[in-house]
């Protein structure tokens, strides 16, 4: 796991796409952050988060998860890994951990705006700390199910495009569930819904069923990923 | 070290191995030999714990490559028919990945040095793998299934888009991996099998189309013995005289090759040499023989008729044949 975690990481800061992705994201970080300083108010921190995130991960993440495993298939590298004496959940663990560290390090940067503005006012530490961290758990589950899709296909546009459909639904299916009549139906869109389940973290709440939540949905997707990759073998 | 007992596999509707089963034991080199799309990488995948058959066993070093894949991963080092390498690290780099990745515990630097020298990278050990020749990318391939010492080395057609001279350079490798290492390497090319192997599996269509060393193919696969021969004498006479000869199966008359001289092919029982008998009875009979030539099949016929080339038992017997004058 350390070896493929490693490779990766490798392979994201040796390639343009771990500086873009940090690059891109830190630069519309620093446009959103400049407008909280315009409004002359702290308390605007959270929005940079909360705005910024689900419509930057949606475009951003995709782009980071999706060579994952197509790049592998399609250049039959994963010949190599997959008879190497390693588990699959090794390998998948390995990738996913490489692409959360990449986003983890660019969020982790995305701080230091916060950092410089706390020298000359006192913002909000608990919300923006609990918005960081729900951005953390919301990227993890969908880093996790980039991952997966790119698992399934060996071209790299086809898996950043699903990945990208598959996250804006998932962002969209709570505003579908307030049109809905049916109950049960309504309550089971808002259940899925990865926004409400995002909102309590904005607010500074550390809230127990969104983190499991999200760390759930990471976990069945790199498990199903594992299970994709052994397929081969047992298929 | 080997055992594979009635492996298939199928896609959809399309079989592509047949219930194949062979054994390999240790320190020896057996060449996979089969025309494309015969199943040899297929054999190989599944060998290797990449692919799964769709029935049957393989199990390596006594661990079955379905119950306990890291167990036989552990001992085999496979360089499949595209080599696994990552074109935007260096041979360095990617040869520290696969150490890292097979959790390799022999001294490092020592290990891949010496490794780069037995496939002769170390002129390239710090250059990007996606810049190098695809010979050099073949040898970075070997290098990588070397890496770990494993006792069983599995080879997808390893000097494909080699220069000769590295082609004797590798095949002279994998002969002295040979010794100590269980190897099975698979190629098309019959010479290329023929030089390194001890013993030759043939695959055609999905199924095992022999197994045995070099001499035996060569030697037993018709389990029969051909002569040709030329004499003179009535042409009728004679066969029916080459017929009464004990072992012998059925004579063929070629015709007429010089004046009233006839070739003949005759087919025996194996092991029978109907040399002796023949010439005596020639001796007897007065009749001249000008030309005698077992028609032993050569590799080539072996394999070329295994797997199902026509053209074949007219070709052996011209090969038997040269030097002789025909009209």
């Amino acid at each position: 796991m350390k070896a493929i975690c490693k490779k990766e990481l490798r392979g994201y800061y040796l390639s343009p796409i771990g500086y873009v992705f940090t690059g891109v994201l830190l630069f519309f970080f620093g446009l959103y952050y400049y407008q909280v300083l315009l409004s002359l108010s702290s308390s605007y921190i959270t929005y940079v988060y909360s705005s910024l995130f689900t419509l930057c991960m949606m475009i951003l993440l995709p782009i980071l998860t999706m060579r994952s495993f197509s790049e592998e298939t399609r250049n039959k590298t994963d010949q190599g890994l997959l008879t190497a004496p390693v588990g699959v959940f090794s390998i998948v663990l390995g990738k996913f951990l490489a692409a959360f560290l990449v986003f983890a390090i660019a969020m982790a940067a995305s701080l230091i705006p916060a950092v410089v503005i706390s020298f000359f006012s006192s913002p909000d530490w608990p919300k923006i700390l609990g918005t960081l961290l729900g951005s953390l758990l919301y990227g993890a589950a969908l880093i996790a199910i980039g991952i997966f899709i790119s698992s399934l296909t060996q071209s790299q546009m086809v898996a950043a495009i699903a990945t990208f459909g598959v996250s804006l639904l998932l962002l969209l299916v709570g505003n579908l569930s307030s049109s809905v009549t049916n109950p049960f139906l309504s309550g089971l869109l808002s259940w899925i819904s990865f926004d409400s389940r995002y909102q309590p973290f904005t607010k500074g709440i550390f809230s127990i069923p969104g983190t499991v939540y999200f760390l759930s949905a990471a976990a069945v997707f790199l498990f199903l990923t594992a299970r994709k990759l052994e397929s081969k073998r047992w298929s | 070290m080997i055992e594979v007992k009635n492996l298939s596999k199928r896609y959809g509707e399309n079989v592509a191995l047949d219930n194949i089963s062979f054994s390999v034991g240790e320190n020896t080199v057996v060449g996979f030999l089969g025309p494309n799309g015969a199943g040899k990488s297929t054999t190989m995948n599944i060998v290797t714990g990449y692919i799964s058959a769709s029935s049957g066993s393989v199990t390596v070093g006594g661990h079955s490559v379905l119950d306990e894949p890291n167990e036989t991963k552990k001992l085999i080092g496979y360089m499949p028919e595209v080599p696994p390498l990552y074109t935007d690290m260096t041979v360095r780099e990617f040869l520290n990945f696969t150490y890292d990745l097979k959790k390799v515990t022999l001294p490092r630097e020592k290990h891949l040095k010496e490794i780069c020298r037995l496939v002769r990278i170390d002129n390239v050990y710090r250059r990007l793998i996606g810049n190098l020749s695809k010979g050099y990318r073949q040898r970075v391939g070997l290098a990588q299934a070397l890496v770990g010492n494993p006792p069983v080395l599995v080879l997808d057609e390893p000097t494909v888009g080699l220069d000769p001279k590295q082609i004797i350079e590798v095949r002279n490798l994998i002969k002295s991996l040979g010794k100590n290492h269980t190897v099975i390497l698979s190629s098309h090319i019959l010479p290329e099998v023929q030089a390194v192997a001890d013993r030759i599996i043939i695959i055609n269509a999905g199924r095992l189309a022999a197994d045995g060393t070099p001499y035996e193919l060569e030697h037993g696969q018709s389990g029969e013995q051909k002569l040709v021969v030329r004499m003179e004498g009535a042409p009728a006479e004679v066969q029916h005289a080459l017929e009464g000869i004990r072992g012998v199966l059925h004579v063929r008359n070629f015709g007429e090759k010089e004046p009233r001289v006839y070739e003949y092919e005759v087919d025996g029982r194996g092991g029978a040499d109907l040399r002796r008998p023949l010439f005596g009875i020639a001796a007897k009979r007065g009749w001249p023989v000008l030309a005698m030539a077992s028609s032993e099949l050569s590799l080539e016929d072996v394999f070329l008729r295994l797997t199902g080339s026509t053209y074949l038992s007219d070709n052996a017997r011209m090969l038997s044949m040269k030097g002789g004058d025909r009209k």
